[in-house]
This record gives C-alpha cells, sequence and structure tokens, in this order.
C-alpha cells in the first residue's frame, strides 16, 4: 500500500525527456546538434538549461547571442511556470520527445519576462512561496521562518534535494488542530483557449458544514466548463503532474501532496484527445 | 466568494467606480476595463509623454537638458519652430501605461504599469526612472515595499512591472484608522494611489481627496 509521503517524492521526481534544436535562423559557425535532456517537472526554465545554452553557445559567435528564449510550435515558453505545468498544457497529447527551440535573438517583449539571472528566478518563486502561505496561513508560517530557511527552500529546488527542500516545506503543509484544513487553496487553472493566462479565487478547502471540498467542487465554482457536460462525454482533461486526478480528491489533500514546490496547485485544463 | 474580509473584491471595485466619477468629471483619463468574461476586471489610464533632449535644430525651445514635457505643452509651441524636429519627436513619445488590479490572495489593490515607445518597443524600469523626479526616487528606496519586480499581468497575460503588494497593509492601516477615529470619509484607492502612484510617475490632483470628503463612501 503506497505512503502518502511517496505521493511527494514521485512528484519531485518527475522528468520530461526533451530534444532542444536551435532555431534555424540564429547564426551558427558549424551545424548545431540538437541537445537531448531530462527536465524536472517541478522546476523551471531557466534554472535548469545552463547546459543547453553553453551547448548552442559553443556554435556561434559571441555577437550573435543575447537573452536566450525558448518556444514550443511557435508559443513563447513563460520560464516563470513550472516546467510540468508548461508540458501538461502545451504538449502533453503530443509524442515524447518535447521539442523545444532555442534563440538567442528578437526576444519577444510582449510575451516573455526577462530572465536576467538566477537571482530573478529565486525572486519569484520565493514571491509564489510567500502569494500561496498568504491565503493557507495569512503568511503566518512563511513570515515567522529566518531568512536561512527561505534559503533552504530555493537552494533544495535549485539542487534537485528533496529531503533539504522538505524539511522546510513540510512546516508550510501544517494547520491548526481545530482546523479541518488550510484557510484557502492555493491553486491556478490553465486553460490555452482563453486570453487569461489562469484562474485564482478564493477557495475555502472545507465547507460550511465541515465536509472536505473535492476537486470537483473546485471546478464547479471557478471552471465549470472544465467539467463539462457533466451528463454525457467529457470535453476536457484536467491534468496536473501528468496525471488526472479523480473528481472525489479532497482538495485539501491535492494542496498538500501534488502542490508545486511553489506550493500552488497548477492545473491545466486541455481538451480530450479522440483517437 | 467571499467578502467576510476588510477590504474584499467588491469593495475594491465600489472604490474605483467612485474613483472614476471623480475622474471623468477632472478629465484625469482613468476607466473601468472588465476581463473578457466579465467576472472581475481593473481600473487603467493611459498617458503619452515626450522625452526630449534629441537632436534638435531650435536650442531656444529646448536647453538640452533631460525632461519629459506634457503633449500639450509642446503643442504650445509655434509651428514654424517645430516643424524641423516633428519627425525626430515622434520615436521619443512614450506611452504610459498604468493598471490598477485586485490581489485576493494579499487582499488590497495592486499597481502595475508599463512604458513603451509608439512603435512598440518597451522601456526598461531604468529608462522608466529618468522620468521620475528625483526626490521620489529616495522615497523608492526608503518605501515599505520590497521592490518593483517584472511580473505577468494576471488578466492580460503581458510583462508589466509590479510595486509589490504584500506590505500594503502596513501603510494603509494607520492611514484608514485614522480617517476613523476622526469621522472623515476616505477613499481607499485614493489614498493608496496617493502614496504608491508619485514613485512611478503617476501623480493624482488634488480634487481627488476633496471630492470623496463629500460622499457617502465608508471603508
Amino acid at each position: 500500500m503506497t505512503d502518502d509521503k511517496d505521493v511527494l517524492r514521485d512528484v519531485w521526481f518527475g522528468r520530461i525527456p526533451t530534444c532542444f534544436t536551435l532555431y534555424q535562423d540564429e547564426i551558427t559557425e558549424r551545424e548545431a546538434e540538437p541537445y537531448y535532456l531530462l527536465l524536472p517537472r517541478v522546476s523551471y526554465l531557466t534554472l535548469v538549461t545552463d547546459k543547453v545554452k553553453k551547448h548552442f553557445q559553443k556554435v556561434m559567435r559571441q555577437e550573435d547571442i543575447s537573452e536566450i528564449w525558448f518556444e514550443y510550435e511557435g508559443t513563447p515558453l513563460k520560464w516563470h511556470y513550472p516546467i510540468g505545468l508548461l508540458f501538461d498544457l502545451l504538449a502533453s497529447s503530443s509524442a515524447l520527445p518535447w521539442n523545444i527551440t532555442v534563440h538567442f535573438k528578437s526576444f519577444p517583449e510582449k510575451d516573455l519576462l526577462h530572465c536576467p539571472s538566477k537571482d530573478a528566478i529565486e525572486a519569484h518563486f520565493m514571491s509564489c512561496m510567500k502569494e500561496a502561505d498568504a491565503l493557507k496561513h495569512k503568511s503566518q508560517v512563511i513570515n515567522e521562518m529566518q531568512k536561512k530557511d527561505h534559503k533552504q527552500l530555493w537552494m533544495g529546488l535549485q539542487n534537485d534535494r528533496f529531503d533539504q527542500f522538505w524539511a522546510i516545506n513540510r512546516k508550510l503543509m501544517e494547520y491548526p488542530a481545530e482546523e479541518n484544513g488550510f484557510r484557502y487553496i492555493p491553486f491556478r487553472i490553465y486553460q490555452t483557449t482563453t486570453e487569461r493566462p489562469f484562474i485564482q479565487k478564493l477557495f475555502r478547502p472545507v465547507a460550511a458544514d465541515g465536509q472536505l471540498h473535492t476537486l470537483g467542487d473546485l471546478l464547479k465554482e471557478v471552471c465549470p466548463s472544465a467539467i463539462a457536460p457533466e451528463d454525457g462525454e467529457r470535453r476536457n482533461q484536467v491534468m496536473i503532474h501528468g496525471i488526472e486526478p479523480m473528481l472525489e480528491t479532497p482538495l485539501q489533500w491535492l494542496s498538500e501532496h501534488l502542490s508545486y514546490p511553489d506550493n500552488f496547485l497548477h492545473i491545466s485544463i486541455i481538451p480530450k484527445q479522440t483517437d | 466568494m467571499e467578502e467576510d474580509e476588510f477590504f474584499g473584491e467588491k469593495t475594491f471595485q465600489h472604490h474605483c467606480s467612485e474613483f472614476i466619477k471623480h475622474s471623468q468629471q477632472i478629465g484625469d483619463g482613468w476607466e473601468w476595463k472588465s476581463s473578457k468574461d466579465c467576472s472581475d476586471g481593473y481600473m487603467c489610464k493611459t498617458h503619452f509623454q515626450i522625452k526630449s533632449g534629441t537632436v534638435v535644430s531650435n536650442p531656444g525651445i529646448y536647453n538640452g537638458v533631460q525632461t519629459c514635457l506634457p503633449v500639450e505643452e509642446v503643442l504650445e509651441v509655434p509651428l514654424d519652430d517645430f516643424e524641423v524636429t516633428q519627425t525626430a519627436m515622434a520615436s521619443e513619445v512614450i506611452k504610459y501605461e498604468y493598471h490598477v488590479l485586485y490581489s485576493s490572495s494579499y487582499q488590497v489593490p495592486v499597481l502595475y504599469f508599463r512604458a513603451s515607445f509608439l512603435d512598440g518597443r518597451p522601456l526598461a524600469l531604468k529608462d522608466i526612472w529618468e522620468g521620475v523626479h528625483e526626490c521620489y526616487q529616495t522615497r523608492l528606496l526608503q518605501g515599505p515595499w520590497d521592490t518593483i519586480t517584472q511580473q505577468e499581468h494576471p488578466i492580460l497575460g503581458q510583462p508589466f512591472f509590479v510595486l509589490h503588494p504584500c506590505k500594503t497593509n502596513e501603510f494603509m492601516t494607520p492611514i484608514l484608522k485614522n480617517a476613523q477615529k476622526i469621522n472623515r470619509n476616505i477613499n481607499y484607492i485614493t489614498s493608496w494611489l496617493s502614496i504608491v502612484g508619485p514613485v512611478v510617475g503617476l501623480n493624482l490632483p488634488l480634487s481627488y481627496g476633496k471630492a470623496t470628503s463629500q460622499d457617502e463612501v465608508h471603508c
């Protein structure tokens, strides 16, 4: 019988086999070979692609190189979204490996945030964690932590250290004995069909009568099109970390076990494959 | 969802609507934009400024110092003095956009802003600072906010600069408490924007403050 804690490891160690190819219009001194890499689902593109950058820069001249950015089938990839989210949302219906195109020119200013350094990724990651704790605990738990604890969360993610990360993160997963869960659940729901990048609203894990809210309850309330039609063939898949959890799953459990390291549930709604 | 909080989303929208009413009276340009699914929205204002300091043939008009002039002032210049430089000026017109959104996570308003040339080229944060008066630059460094960072606009999905909201309650609570004590009506948005706005080049005419005292609005 699988322990709930094993789920935490499975989520942390999820990987996506990826093939990086240099954009054909980039100027090279010789042919650029594609570069293959297993990307951690829970991390961020600009955090784990130093080797990719070095590989392609070897065949380019310094003057032809400016900020690196990634694209999948014409869509610029937002480095500030977790890798697993990007894959589930954009590429999960295609065959592996995930084919990503690498660019060093014409940064799409209207679509992508700049990523000037690792510090920018750390700032973004910590900002998400703080927002998640604002929702779960009115920021009390994260504000009580020392700077070194915050640093440990970031270093754990950066260096792929599960134990180091969870030694601190477990405190963010606790709640008062008299409650049945967090104050509100940190979640974001993504769909490619809307202009709005994601849906995020206040939603409690426990109903007034003490019943635990489920994933289905959440979707019905904030994104009913995701589970339409209720009677009959569903049009969409509800995906997180590459799997479709049962809609009956309690949201509190999902938040404790299937959140990304930033403590948010990043949920993708994708059209069902008909084949 | 629920409005058991001090400054919930409905309260935010109400204060914005009162603020916009006054803006319309004085022609200050703020308007409300609803999201496509109409479930929420934001308040926004766009203004244009001309950045001088580029090559000009008539030194009588500009003294060579980098200044930002509102468009109206430039148009007052006699046309024949202005003709030669007109094409050079077009590329230096800067469009500033300010958006006020509601953060349900922190239950406060958040200021998003960006600036670009007319051809769409965005300005970097340091370029925007050049347009901000020196005394506000100091305030920025001392202010009760962590930083200004580039973030994704939650409704438009595009990069904007943001004044981080997590310390907003720290500076707003004393203002609201004091207003309650002296039994004065204030508009949360007006008070908040008058503090954070100037730091990013956004100024509020004083009439906003006077308008609210006459309203029935309570926070």
